[in-house]
């Protein structure tokens, strides 16, 4: 029998799908083998998410057919400025080295990002997220976030709607670096729903669009660190149900 | 069957729905072909159109390449505003100049060449740029290079209304839908609007790509003005 846990103001099933997460009080380790969704029904439209940090970019809950979503406004990007507060929020995730992390995320300013405060270090299992295109003159890009190290160096896979393709990028130092492109083009329409999805066991690095497989990758390492979710430049997409499952090795 | 009845379905839908979001989103612009399409002073788009194609600094680096291309497209400078209606209607294309295919070959060597220069904002001015997104809108090849090495640019250096309408465009002849809202096309004496998805957010877009609002862009393509 399933048994429901709370943890900290999330519900989570062990050994089972969810609950919700309308915010996350501290950052933690879930259980191995729990699901954990953040709905955002308890985030407030309007304002920047309580269950994300965002570092980077102009992330804000916002409504959208009945439901919470979260919206990386690309329209913003072109002013050029870093998400508000970047320090505290830096200093929030990462305490003493948090300077080393905002010299490297200010190289990044074309990458908006947001981490997710509720779990400290990902090291195995899924992650996923559905999103939504609504625009982006230069890019429409959706990407889940991880391995996110305190001095700011990262891994992201991301599908892009002006090249149609999914994308694993590293970025270290400051330099961003293609690592492996999917080999199927898929083309997504604006205005619908999507999932996209990875899952990490130690150097495999597997990912899914719409369930559809996409990346099967030997990693230089094994991974460990935050996660989040990730765009780049003037896109503009919204994010919902964003779902972790850490399991063992 | 399923899949023609959905095509189908979808040429009827996506007029209506436009339609039905201009109507929702835009009391101030007349739809009737008769009236004017009034532009507010002073609107977002047009300042930022006002501001981006502004030649007055003459800060461009390759003033040869700029006479060259303003002559191929038929243009003079400075151009009149605004400079992107954002309003195409298949088969009516812009009258270019009589160099127009040989700078269209000569955009080609340019465009093959990568590392190599290419007519940016910074290189030929805001007119030099529009002249080469005129000029590549019937070569379908060379409208796909000139495309992704607009959006390789930036804003800074490519003009996101031009962008976002040659985007449309090209989305079109490729088999897809349109995502601005830009496109049209006359049937038996009407305009009308080609496929397009994602019609809800069509405004959230065009701002971002400083094009007027949909309900503006209808009433262009519905009165020719």
């Amino acid at each position: 029998m399933r048994k429901m846990i709370q943890v900290a103001g999330r519900w989570s099933l062990v050994s089972g799908v969810i609950l919700s997460t309308p915010h996350v009080a501290a950052a933690q380790k879930p259980a191995v083998g729990s699901t954990t969704k953040v709905s955002f029904s308890g985030e407030t439209p309007g304002r920047e998410p309580k269950s994300f940090a965002p570092m980077v970019g102009s992330w804000l809950m916002q409504r959208d057919a009945g439901q919470n979503v979260l919206f990386i406004d690309g329209r913003v990007w072109k002013r050029g400025q870093p998400a508000g507060g970047l320090a505290d929020k830096a200093r929030e995730l990462y305490g003493a080295r948090n300077e080393e992390f905002i010299e490297s995320i200010k190289a990044f300013a074309y990458y908006p990002i947001a981490v997710y405060k509720g779990l400290d270090d990902f090291e195995n299992g899924e992650i996923s997220v559905r999103f939504q295109m609504i625009g982006g003159t230069l890019d429409r890009c959706a990407g889940i976030l991880f391995n996110v190290k305190p001095n700011g160096d990262y891994l992201t896979v991301r599908y892009n709607g002006t090249e149609d393709n999914v994308v694993l990028w590293t970025f270290n130092n400051g330099v961003r670096k293609f690592v492996s492109r999917a080999p199927t083009l898929t083309p997504l329409e604006l205005g619908t729903w999507h999932t996209l999805k990875i899952s990490v066991h130690g150097t495999s690095l597997k990912s899914w669009l719409d369930d559809k497989p996409m990346h099967d990758y030997t990693l230089s390492g094994p991974v460990s660190g935050k996660i989040g979710v990730w765009s780049k430049t003037d896109s503009m997409i919204e994010f919902a149900d964003f779902t972790v499952t850490p399991t063992a090795k | 069957m399923k899949r023609s009845l959905l095509l189908a379905l979808l040429a009827v839908a996506v007029p209506t729905l436009a339609s039905a979001q201009a109507k929702k989103q835009a009391p101030q612009h007349a739809l009737d072909a008769g009236q004017a399409c009034r532009v507010v002073p002073g609107a977002g788009w047009m300042k930022k159109q006002a501001e981006w194609f502004d030649d007055s600094k003459h800060d461009w680096t390759n003033d040869t390449l700029r006479t060259q291309l303003l002559a191929a497209a038929g243009l003079t400078a400075p151009l009149s505003m605004p400079v992107q209606r954002g309003v195409q209607i298949a088969g009516q294309d812009p009258q270019l100049g009589p160099t127009a295919a040989a700078m269209t070959e000569m955009l080609k060597k340019m465009a093959a060449q990568r590392g190599g220069e290419w007519p940016t904002k910074s290189v030929v001015g805001a007119a030099g740029v529009h002249a080469v997104y005129l000029l590549s809108q019937s070569d379908t090849g060379l409208g796909r290079a000139v495309l992704h090495r607009m959006m390789e640019a930036g804003p800074a250096e490519s003009p996101s209304a031009d962008v976002a309408t040659f985007e449309d465009r090209l989305r079109l002849v490729w088999g897809r839908k349109q995502i601005y809202g830009t496109q049209f096309r006359s049937e038996n004496g009407k305009i009308v609007l080609a496929p397009m998805e994602d019609s809800a957010h069509a405004d959230l877009r065009r701002e971002d790509a400083a094009l007027p609002p949909f309900s503006l862009g209808l009433c262009f393509a519905k009165t020719g003005r």
